[in-house]
């Protein structure tokens, strides 16, 4: 699972667009509270608005720790 | 009107205005005949699914003879008015996949999915990729079902052994409705209460998997219509958090327990008999035997 790091202006920039039809952006926080936003919302990227995502570096996804259901 | 063969009473083509005027049929021999009269009807499709088809521009002939068959199944076993949301997942893409095959308007109260998130669309449903993917259904258990009578499924074309919630939800209040599978201990833990239950051992995470709660006291998970967890676990409240698929919407305020299990196939509705949940799998087994993705 692989992912780009956003600033806090870049996150507040894709939250309620659409990176292709019918398809909404969705930054979360990593292990370490930076927000990132997964590699398929780039690669299926369709809106010309957020062509600057293609030229993030891609990372691998640190997760914050999952709770456990109970 | 055609006419033909030994008497013309009984050798009679009529072409009418509706389904049930379009009748050939044969003679004497029809009357000893173990088939019975013979009928064409023509082209003929369930309107839910025209208007299903109109909304998407799906025009493909094996999805649209699968959605007919699966609608018109649904509605012989009964089962049609239980549901409030029916995801099919034909057609490929987000804009196929989120519409309701049971009320195809364009809209967040006919519980058309919005899509969050990574998710890869195909011809073989619909994939989150377990990070941050999930869909909203704008449906509230607690606004739109039934105390003790509820349902979510899904069909997942995906075995693993994550701790995924492919569809559900949890309120502030711990009332919750999800389907989870396949843990560390490889057990189903779904929930349809606001109580703790044990689940049993769960082969897979392949294929039909059911949740269901038809009274107070009667909870099952089946999948592929056998149960992996059954318990008299009751409850008193219906979440009031809306229901996610792909992942489980907590407190209406984040997502969690993404999964990345594909799903060809998702309802949510009022409880169903065991007759019921038996005829759904059926049912939609058979859909997606005819869309050759079935698991």
């Amino acid at each position: 699972m692989n992912i780009a790091y956003l600033t806090i202006e870049q996150k507040d920039q894709l939250v309620g667009q659409q990176y292709a039809n019918d398809s909404y952006f969705n930054p979360i926080l990593d292990a370490n509270d930076k927000w990132v936003i997964s590699e398929e919302e780039i690669n299926f990227l369709a809106n010309h608005d957020f062509l600057w995502l293609n030229d993030l570096p891609i990372s691998v996804y640190n997760p914050k720790p999952q709770t456990q259901i109970i | 009107m055609a006419v033909w063969g030994l008497g013309v009473i009984n050798n009679v083509i009529n072409w009418g205005r509706g389904a049930f005027n379009n009748l050939i049929s044969w003679g004497i021999v029809q009357k000893t005949s173990p088939a019975g009269d013979t009928e064409i009807y023509g082209l003929r499709q369930d309107t839910d699914v025209t208007a299903f088809l109109n909304v998407t521009g799906i025009t493909d002939a094996t999805i649209t003879s699968a959605l007919d068959t699966l609608a018109t199944d649904l509605k012989g076993y009964g089962i049609w008015d239980k549901m409030k949301a029916i995801y099919p997942f034909v057609g490929g893409t987000a804009t196929t996949h989120k519409f309701n095959l049971k009320d195809s308007r364009d809209s967040d109260a006919a519980f058309r999915l919005a899509f969050n998130g990574g998710w890869t669309h195909s011809s073989n449903g619909a994939l989150p990729n377990g990070t941050n993917g999930y869909a909203d259904t704008f449906l509230t258990p607690s606004t739109s079902l039934s105390l003790n009578s509820t349902h979510i499924s899904v069909y997942s074309r995906t075995n693993n052994a994550r701790t995924n919630v492919d569809i559900g939800c949890e309120d502030a209040f711990g009332y919750r409705l999800y389907t989870l599978y396949n843990t560390s201990g490889n057990q189903d833990l779904s929930r349809n209460n606001n109580l703790n239950g044990s689940g049993l051992t769960t082969p897979s995470s392949l294929g039909f998997i059911l949740n269901n709660r038809t009274t107070s006291n009667n909870m099952k998970v089946t999948l592929n219509n056998s149960i992996v967890t059954a318990n008299s676990n009751a409850t008193n409240q219906l979440s009031n958090a809306k229901i996610y698929i792909g992942a489980r919407n907590t407190f209406n305020t984040n997502a969690d327990f993404y999964s990345n299990r594909q799903l060809a196939f998702s309802t949510i509705g009022n409880g169903l008999t065991d007759t019921e949940a038996s005829n759904l799998y059926l049912a939609v087994q058979a859909f997606q035997t005819t869309l050759n993705r079935q698991v």
